[in-house]
């Protein structure tokens, strides 16, 4: 099995940086923020989260800095989120510009002053998730990227590739129904809320596959044992932490 | 034809919005909201439907804003996508659909103010325009201008000093007072750059309320006059007119208050004409 590696691309820059009036953060070699990101994707159902505990807890072991963020859990926005959600008022324009608000936050808060400070942070799905939905629910695909173009870039965005069935079946055994966006009810596509999620999940896994060449994602096979996964993940990170021994603290 | 500043979001029609959207744009304290008050009952009582708006007033994130920024802790690019997520959820659920009724749209700052906010707190200009290159260009921006010596009283004297009306997140260490001049100051520049790249009609808002309020209603008349709907609206007065004629010829009018079947007529003529305008929708109600 071949491991695209994400080493195309810079650790940190910024996607397009904002004017900030702080000093520039203390560089180390030419690697931008002393810290590291690295970042997991994927449809649901493909076994990311359990990639990413499993890298979390070898990194502690090994004695980093780790810092975990999670997709829409600001404290300053996600009960907006929540209200929006939950009264079924938000459009594809609000409902992407509410997670962005969200990530924005977590960016300014914690992803970005952490990285600064050297730590590892990782996060369960990143910009990569608004621009496979928000294009999905028929945002413009220009629009979107440029909305996050605040987003640090990530030392390996890890693309968890699985196909739809294997994805939903994992699903179907461990749930019953699905949430009203989340299976893009509001797209219309069906009133079955499975069928629905299988064309959104569908028109979401087609974005992804687009995205791969266009941002260097590091694509896994997420239909390999969990054990191979997980070995192939940390080889990858393990490269990415060589020259950053500052970045571990004392346990 | 009604434009946006270039991308239009999904599932939004601009071809049918025969209403009004008039923007009242300027720094705080230079008296929008007094403005908006007198204008209101000024258009209602000529018989347009009037929509007030501004900013934060959204069911969807007005609140949050509220509560974030109770704290110390909201950051710049938040505070940003936090007030477009507001600006969208009421051009798309409050401000189209108002226009699409035939609505006079007022609103209480627009993306300018936003813009200006974001550029102070060192914002790409490349990323917000972006974001708000979904917004609808208005019929009219007036831009109540006051100069920052003839702010600052107006300020003071009133309300007092505001954390986020004095640019406190952008000056920390400061006393209100030279961050409020120095936030305030900085606006102005934009608001002046703004009203230059986009045409803003310039009101000197130095001027007594009263005269602001005679020199808007002259601006607003200006953007109704060029209204073209305004033939068809007098083409249905002619005819009712012509109507009531006829009526009135054929037969007395009827002393009771019960409507004749000549009047009848004329009120289903005059609601199909609304109809046909495109007014036809439920008529919207701003909570």
């Amino acid at each position: 099995m071949e491991i695209t590696s994400g080493n195309g691309f810079g650790p940190f820059e910024v996607f397009l940086p904002i004017h900030s009036a702080a000093r520039k953060p203390q560089r180390q070699g030419d690697d931008g923020y002393p810290g590291r990101l690295f970042i997991v994707e994927g449809i649901d159902g493909s076994g990311k989260s359990t990639q990413l505990d499993l890298l979390h807890k070898w990194l502690e072991s090994k004695g980093y800095g780790v810092v975990f963020s999670e997709w829409n859990s600001s404290p300053l926005v996600k009960d907006t989120t929540k209200f929006g959600k939950k009264k079924k008022m938000l459009t594809a324009a609000t409902f992407s510009l509410i997670h962005a608000t969200d990530f924005a936050d977590r960016t300014e808060k914690s992803i970005l002053p952490l990285l600064k400070a050297g730590a590892v942070v990782l996060c369960d799905r990143y910009v990569y998730t608004a621009f496979a939905r928000d294009v999905a629910r028929g945002m413009d695909r220009e629009w979107v990227r440029e909305l996050y173009q605040f987003a640090v870039k990530p030392t390996v965005a890890f693309y968890f590739r699985v196909p739809l069935e294997t994805a939903i079946g994992r699903l179907l055994d461990g749930r019953n129904g699905f949430k009203y966006y989340e299976a893009g009810m509001d797209l219309d596509l069906s009133d079955d809320p499975a069928e629905s999620f299988r064309l959104f999940q569908g028109m979401i896994l087609k974005e992804y596959e687009e995205m791969v060449p266009e941002f260097g994602l590091t694509v896994i096979d997420a239909t390999l044992p969990i054990e191979v996964q997980q070995a192939q993940v940390r080889q990858i990170a393990k490269t990415h932490l060589d020259n950053a021994s500052n970045v571990r603290v004392q346990r | 034809m009604r434009q946006t500043y270039g991308k239009l979001l999904p599932g939004m029609k601009i071809s049918d919005l025969s209403g009004k959207l008039i923007v009242i744009e300027g720094t705080d304290g230079v008296g929008r909201t007094t403005q908006i008050n007198l204008l209101k009952p000024w258009l209602e009582e000529q018989g347009h439907a009037v929509l007030d708006t501004g900013m934060t007033r959204s069911p969807l994130a007005g609140e949050g804003i509220r509560r974030a920024k109770e704290g110390n802790n909201l950051g710049r690019v938040t505070q940003s996508l936090f007030y477009a997520t507001d600006f969208v959820d009421r051009l798309e659920n409050e401000i189209v659909p108002a226009l699409r009724s035939g609505f006079i749209v007022l609103t209480d700052r627009y993306v300018y103010s936003l813009m200006a906010r974001a550029f102070v707190r060192g914002m790409d200009s490349k990323w917000i325009r972006s974001i708000y290159s979904v917004a609808l260009k208005p019929d009219a921006t007036f831009y109540l201008r006051l100069s920052i010596d003839q702010l600052i009283p107006r300020v003071v004297f009133s309300r007092g000093f505001d954390y986020w009306e004095s640019g406190m997140d952008l000056y920390p260490g400061r006393d209100m007072y030279d961050c409020f001049c120095n936030y305030q100051t900085a606006l102005l520049a934009e608001f002046d750059r703004l009203s230059e790249e986009y045409k803003f009609d310039v009101i000197e808002a130095s001027a007594d309320a009263e005269h602001v309020f005679e020199r808007l209603k002259a601006g607003i008349f200006q953007v109704l006059e060029a209204d073209s709907r305004k033939e068809y609206i007098s083409a249905i007065d002619a005819k009712t007119i012509s109507i009531s004629a006829a009526a009135g010829n054929g037969k007395p009018a009827p002393a009771t208050p019960t409507t004749s079947g000549a009047d009848f007529e004329l009120i289903l003529r005059s609601i199909m004409a609304h109809a046909a305008n495109g007014n036809g929708k439920t008529a919207y109600s701003h909570k």
